[in-house]
């Protein structure tokens, strides 16, 4: 049987950017819908413009046959690495220092398995251009400001004039409706407002930690992804398309429901309690230092222990100390109660472990463990990705075949992967516009050229 | 309203690890029946608990988690257990199945099985490691996934002066490794009903959540895999192959708020001209920072970092940051969870919603729908099952098992 794509025949015209907007198209091309990413090269995508790049010339990286894993990733000489690898500050983005758009890593990962075309929004013919897309077209996405379609005269009731049963999602960050429509919304600020940069952390008086990476902008493209699909599944069952509100935050409000309850029942409020396990009784359950590798000795082994029997089994890897027998320790409460003493003593026996090593011996004797993974570790060591081939090579026109992250899904019957239809990393700039133009919507080389000469495409 | 996904019924066999994708399945309109062991479902017993009683009819956590959902109790281990969860097998569009790898195989229900009883069902497996490979017998938590996912090694506070770390790596606490599988395993499986509608055949979906958090970090693994270039913690801010300027900021009144790097043209100066509104832009007027080529490198970042926090300290968190953002700039205060709800943006978009609890006289705030559709609506309710709830409904009215028969199920310990 012919594998098939659950998508197959969905078509999205894809008008977001970054990752919280290019994110969830991503995920709906994995499952085999045609997303067009519509783009201008008079505001580009960031992520574009953003580190890390690959080299510049054309070249083509081996994988290892079982999904590539092993060093033969590394790049060939980066000059501009060192300067360019410094940290996200957007307000010194100087877009003309960068030789070329596509080569931009974060941007080849959000954008993989997707078809891309250039499109001049602002100009009349663009527009004209865009609602013959719509026509052909089951779902529009956008993440512009929020009035940004209506003033180009592409709001809802526009659309639907054009397609009946389109599925139109807007996503300004705080949500159309209500009064913040104008705000800006990123990653962080979002964690920020929903109450999880707050949950996260030290005990006050530490400040929050936070998140490392932007937790919301990966939530946001899941959640639209999630509501595209669901609006797809009505669709098909009745016919009917709709409107979509989405917000970054929401969904993010969402992730704290237990926090809000506590509060609307109890009148308690969240209270950071670092590693420690808030709700689940547990100890030792926190990050032990093990021994360091290189300059940063930076090395952390989690440890989660909830019952009795995993407890004895720490014990006994740990070769059975003295202090183990002591009363204080005697049970799960008592571990609790004393758990600064615990972690002191668990953490002095950590330190001198390698910690891989630890990992495997503790797991073993049946103790929840795990190493803190840096993304090297994950690229290069973990031997369960590999074996579940997280990374999937996929060849990018310009920049040659690079691993792309693979979604976490494995279907039996369909094909999915994140290579798409376009079984293809990102695409470069314009760089489907023929079949799109063309094909899809039968201009003749000579309409598309006048477009080109007028800067519509 | 109708619900997005009316017309589909879902089981549940999960604890915390599939649990949010059900809830998910269920605000989203489907018709979720959770299946536990009699007695109740492991995850009654995680707190916190109502009125801080610890008893399996109070965990708030199993309230949030399994909003929505229908209830039975079941042991789908006994022979009879066995025979009904087939039964309910083949009526349904969904099997979500988190629990221990075998547990149905060993019950005879492999997926050829599975298959056999009902062609059309999509059959969702999550588990800590997937069920094959060299880690898969691996005992996980929320936290051993997030420490080997990557989320702790980008999460935490700045290393000290001389590049070493004092603090260790921390992982935001309150179940994210099931948050991401969750919402991932959500897309697999309503994608998967779309596709059944065109080949009218069910789907096999394997989610290991170690590979689902894996692939749930941002820029670390493109860094490492185009340039080998580490990327190190820091508190606030984003993981970074260096250490950047400061985001996080306290405010007057001993909270915290944060404000972005606005990356628009102008950004830069509509920061500075607020900055100035409230007399705290600092020497960001002289001539020499006119220059954007003054404006580069990490003394200028980090100059204009304490600019910031010396203004941000002379307010309440929720003092400014309104005027800020109407103005574009992106500033938020840190909230706590709970005060989301007064906030007049969620109120207008009816983001939380009151859920009763009849048997309790009471009603509480719940967070609700995560968008705003316009054909369809969020489910608002039922709260979560109690034990056994429908029993009687599915095991009689639906299965046809006469109260007696049932009864006698009881005394068995089946259900």
């Amino acid at each position: 049987m012919k594998k098939r794509r659950p998508l197959e025949g969905v078509r999205i015209a894809d008008l977001t950017w970054l990752l919280a907007g290019a994110g969830g198209p991503r995920l709906l091309a994995s499952l085999g819908a045609e997303v067009i990413r519509i783009e201008w090269r008079d505001r580009l995508d960031f992520l574009r413009y953003m580190p890390p790049f690959a080299s510049k010339r054309k070249h083509v990286q081996h994988l290892s046959s079982s999904g590539g894993h092993d060093s033969s990733f590394r790049s060939e000489q980066m000059e501009e690495r060192a300067e360019k690898a410094g940290a996200m500050d957007l307000t010194g983005l100087d877009t003309g220092k960068v030789q070329s758009v596509n080569r931009g890593g974060y941007f080849n990962d959000i954008n993989a398995g997707k078809y891309g075309i250039s499109l001049n929004m602002k100009a009349p013919q663009g527009r004209e251009l865009f609602k013959k897309l719509v026509a052909v077209s089951d779902v529009v996405v956008e993440a512009f400001t929020a009035e940004t379609m209506q003033k180009w005269g592409l709001g809802y009731d526009t659309l639907k004039a054009i397609k009946p049963d389109i599925i139109y999602m807007q996503q300004p960050g705080w949500g159309y409706k209500g009064p913040y429509v104008k705000y800006a919304s990123y990653g962080p600020i979002a964690q920020a407002v929903s109450g999880l940069t707050e949950q996260s952390g030290l005990p006050a008086p530490q400040p929050p930690a936070g998140w490392g990476f932007s937790y919301m902008d990966w939530s946001g493209a899941y959640y639209c992804a999630m509501t595209i699909l669901m609006a797809l599944y009505y669709k098909k069952r009745t016919g009917k398309g709709q409107y979509l509100d989405c917000s970054q935050v929401e969904p993010g409000i969402g992730m704290t429901g237990t926090a809000v309850l506590d509060h609307a029942v109890n009148g308690r409020s969240y209270r950071r309690t670092g590693n420690r396990s808030p709700y689940t009784p547990a100890a030792p359950h926190g990050a032990y230092p093990c021994a360091g590798q290189g300059a940063e000795k930076d090395r952390w082994i989690a440890l989660a222990v909830t019952s009795e029997e995993e407890w004895q089994a720490l014990v006994r890897v740990m070769g059975t100390p003295d202090w183990a027998a002591q009363e204080r320790f005697a049970s799960l409460a008592e571990r609790i109660k004393h758990q600064d003493e615990l972690d002191r003593l668990v953490s002095a026996w950590t330190q001198a472990q390698e910690p891989f090593g630890l990992q495997e011996r503790l797991q073993a004797a049946g103790v929840p463990a795990g190493v803190c993974q840096t993304a090297q570790d994950r690229i290069e060591r973990d031997p369960q990705l590999k074996h579940l081939n997280w990374l999937l090579p996929l060849e990018h026109t310009e920049i040659g075949t690079w691993p792309i992250k693979d979604i976490p899904f494995h279907f039996a019957n369909g094909q999915v992967s994140q290579a798409g239809p376009t079984e293809r990393a990102a695409p470069c700039y314009a760089e489907d516009n023929e079949y799109v133009y063309k094909e899809l919507l039968g201009l003749s080389q000579a309409e598309m050229d006048a477009c080109k000469a007028e800067g519509v495409i | 309203m109708d619900g997005f996904l009316f017309d589909v019924k879902v089981l549940e066999l999960a604890d915390e690890k599939g649990e949010f994708c059900g809830k998910l399945l269920a605000g989203a309109g489907a018709d979720v029946l959770k299946i536990e062991p009699p007695g109740g479902q492991a995850t009654r017993e995680i707190g916190p608990f109502y009125h801080d009683q610890a008893h399996p009819e109070r965990s708030l956590y199993f309230w949030h988690y399994n909003f929505g959902k229908r209830g039975i109790t079941l042991d789908i281990a006994s022979p009879p257990g066995t025979g009904l969860l087939k039964q309910l097998i083949a009526e349904a569009d969904i099997l979500i199945d988190a629990q221990p790898l075998g547990t149905l195989e060993k019950l005879g229900l492999s997926w050829k099985a599975l298959q056999a009883l009902n062609p059309r069902l999509i059959y969702v497996a999550l588990s800590p490691f997937g069920s094959s490979g060299p880690w898969r017998n691996y005992k996980a938590t929320d936290l051993v996934h997030l420490a080997l996912g990557g989320q702790m090694m980008c999460c935490g506070y700045s290393p000290t002066e001389d590049g070493s770390y004092d603090t260790p790596p921390i992982a935001p606490q309150m179940w994210h490794a099931y948050h991401i599988a969750g919402n991932q395993a959500f897309i697999a499986t309503v994608g998967a009903l779309i596709g059944r509608e065109m080949t009218e055949v069910g789907e096999m979906i394997e989610l290991p959540i170690h590979q689902a958090v894996s692939v749930c970090t941002e820029i670390d693994v493109p860094h490492w895999i185009y340039g080998k270039t580490p990327c190190y913690r820091q508190t606030g801010r984003h993981a970074q192959p260096a250490i950047g300027p400061e985001v996080q900021f306290p405010t007057k009144d001993g909270r915290y708020s944060i404000v972005l790097p606005n990356p628009f043209p102008g950004g830069y100066e509509t920061l500075v001209g607020f900055l100035e509104s409230k007399g705290k832009a600092g020497d960001l007027n002289e001539e020499h920072y006119k220059e954007p080529k003054n404006r580069r490198g990490p003394a200028f970042t980090e100059h204009f970092a304490d600019i910031q926090a010396a203004c941000v300290a002379d307010f309440d968190m929720e003092d400014i940051w309104h005027e800020a953002q109407e103005l574009g700039i992106p500033w938020s205060p840190i909230r706590l969870p709970e005060e989301n709800p007064d906030d007049i943006q969620w109120q207008t978009r009816a983001t939380f919603s009151q859920v009763e609890h009849p048997e309790l006289g009471e009603s509480y705030t719940y967070t609700g729908a995560p968008m705003l559709p316009n054909a369809c609506a969020w489910r608002q309710g039922p709260r979560a099952p109690l034990i056994g709830e429908h029993n009687r409904t599915v095991f009689c009215e639906q299965l046809g098992l006469s109260a007696e028969e049932l009864a006698d199920l009881q005394d068995k310990g089946i259900v």
